[in-house]
């Protein structure tokens, strides 16, 4: 049990330190978990929305194939993109395969089933005569669409919280389409793992107390917007 | 204002609207009316351009609305009040201005004029979620009519409000629909409220139009016993017209003959059809220019709301609408031996 009360102690020791090494695990983990939200967020929350207020044959179906994605595992993802991404892919002429793009376009295939899934429940919430009220007073499909996402703005806040959860988390898609290159594509969850193979579990530990410190901030502050908001409704 | 000719509208539940012709003139209120189910929302939603149309012409203040690239352009010609208000979050006002930000207006009064027209300046600040059913009524009035729209269609619009409120928010409206000559299109099942706004109403049953014309038109002279049935008219008796003198119908019904103002033709069978305020109940007859008198039992006399109504077996049913008092004062009871009355010119005949 002492190793892992010494890997405790070490791991936080090597926090305080501010090691440059860690912080540029941290900063590559942040910058891929970010960009690939943000980038699901924009695809996600308009999709969901107009999915959600929208006749159209075989929605059912679609709803269907997007709920089903929200539970993509992330490994199959990392093969699907290092398949497209790879040298003989109809993707390679991007040059992404173990880049931060790569990655982000993994983790966007990962989030944004789930932000889609979720606003569409936010907005499925809505009664729809409140968007035709909004288009029977002059509103144009996207206004009409702005107004009801800012009705249901707490509910796409947790959609945006549980898609950067499913993201921060991942390893397998990460791992696969990044390669864990020093200094170039490592992250907090693929350092962990190659810190553990590797016996160095105080960096695992300082790695997994990061990460999880990170997750919990990031959760929190919006939370804290969330409550705010629904406090003042 | 609105011209609509052909108009078939099929929806998924297998219920289908089909209507002929139906116009609507500026400035005028027109009432759709009907039971539960004959198609009156259905046909509010096309003309709000919400309904998918799968045949028909529909022409509003002369474009074609059923063109997709005129669609918006129209919309923001007219506002839409469903049965309950819809109003988004944030303040009063913000509410009100939401149509001015649609169309890129900056708002310069007129959401101040709706405030005070509408009686809600006081409001003006308030969080939406946080007023009565009637200020949401009164807010989503004031946000429909913020634009200036030439049209308002409304859905049963008070249909939740109490008895007050609804005349007083009624009577505004009335107001600023006459002051600005707004073409309003009404859904109600309240017949009183339609008498009140309507200069037209089109009675609607199943899917099918029976029948559009004045308030008094359709209360005194329904087209088919379904819109007779409709409004109101109570006696309704199968007989045919054996004889005409002028416009004076002797009408064969059973052991009576019923007279009545028609035009009508011997051989003709129809339908007498006679509102029961029209019927008066005595003990015997009184010389009058009252040409139809038929001694009967009185079956029941219900109170209703206003009013009592007193069924009568005269070898056909006749229901008299009666004062409190007259019933009273008269002390008439089930089985008392009665004569129920009415003029030649208060029954209309329909043919059958």
């Amino acid at each position: 049990m002492d190793f892992i009360y010494d890997g405790f102690i070490k791991g936080i020791a090597l926090i305080l330190s501010r090691d440059p090494e860690i912080a540029g695990v941290v900063r590559m983990s942040l910058y891929v978990s970010v960009f690939s939200t943000l980038i699901a967020v924009f695809i996600g929350v308009p999709l969901g929305a107009v999915i959600a207020v929208k006749k159209f044959p075989l929605k059912k179906i679609v709803i269907s194939v997007i709920n089903t994605g929200m539970g993509l595992p992330p490994v199959v993802v990392g093969l699907l993109v290092m398949l497209l991404l790879a040298r003989s892919g109809p993707l390679a002429f991007l040059g992404w395969l173990y880049t931060p793009a790569g990655m982000v376009l993994a983790q966007v295939i990962i989030a944004a089933p789930v932000i889609t899934a979720l606003s569409m429940a936010a907005m499925q919430s809505l009664d729809r005569k409140f968007y035709l009220q909004m288009l029977t007073l002059g509103a144009g499909q996207w206004q009409a669409l702005w107004v009801c996402l800012k009705e249901v703005k707490l509910s796409i806040l947790a959609a945006v919280i549980a898609g950067f959860g499913s993201v921060i988390s991942e390893v397998g898609a990460v791992m696969m389409v990044g390669g864990n290159i020093r200094h170039q594509t490592r992250v907090l969850t693929t350092a962990t793992v190659m810190e553990t193979q590797m016996g160095n579990f105080d960096t695992a530990i300082a790695l997994g107390l990061i990460l999880l410190a990170i997750t919990f901030l990031i959760n929190i502050a919006l939370t804290f917007i969330q409550q705010r908001r629904a406090a003042a409704e | 204002m609105i011209t609509l000719s052909g108009l078939v509208i099929e929806l998924s539940t297998g219920f289908s609207l089909r209507v002929d012709g139906l116009r609507v003139k500026k400035g005028e209120t027109f009432a759709l009316i009907g039971p539960n189910g004959a198609g009156k929302t259905t046909l509010l939603n096309a003309l709000a351009l919400l309904q998918e149309i799968k045949a028909g012409e529909l022409k509003i203040g002369g474009k074609d609305a059923l063109r997709k690239a005129h669609r918006l352009e129209l919309r923001r010609s007219m506002s839409y009040l469903f049965s309950r208000p819809y109003l988004a979050g944030g303040s009063v006002y913000e509410n009100i201005v939401l149509p001015l930000k649609f169309r890129g207006v900056k708002d310069s009064g007129q959401a101040a004029e709706m405030l005070e027209l509408f009686k809600i300046a006081h409001l003006r600040d308030r969080d939406s979620r946080q007023l009565s059913q009637g200020e949401r009524h009164r807010v989503s009035l004031a946000r429909a009519f913020v634009t200036r729209p030439k049209l308002v269609l409304l859905d049963e619009p008070f249909s939740s409000l109490d008895a007050r409120a609804k005349e007083s928010i009624i009577a505004d409206l009335s107001k600023i629909t006459k002051a600005r000559r707004t073409t309003l299109v009404l859904v109600t099942q309240d017949q009183e409220e339609a008498l009140a706004l309507a200069d037209t109403l089109a009675v609607l049953k199943g899917g099918r139009l029976l029948q559009s014309a004045t308030p008094q038109e359709i209360f005194s002279r329904p087209a088919s016993e379904e819109v007779a049935d409709f409004v109101g008219v109570e006696t309704v008796v199968p007989g045919e017209v054996t004889a005409k003198s002028d416009n004076l119908c002797s009408v064969r019904a059973g052991e009576n003959t019923l007279e009545v103002i028609s035009a009508c033709a011997p051989g003709d069978k129809v339908l007498v059809c006679v509102r029961p305020e029209a019927v008066s109940v005595s003990w015997t007859v009184e010389a009058s220019s009252v040409r139809n008198h038929f001694r009967g039992k009185v079956l029941a006399a219900v109170p209703r709301r206003l009013e009592y109504e007193v069924s009568i077996d005269c070898g056909f049913r006749i229901i008299a609408a009666m004062t409190r008092q007259s019933v009273e004062g008269m002390r008439l009871k089930p089985g008392d031996e009665v004569y129920a009355s009415f003029k030649a010119t208060a029954a209309h005949l329909i043919k059958r």
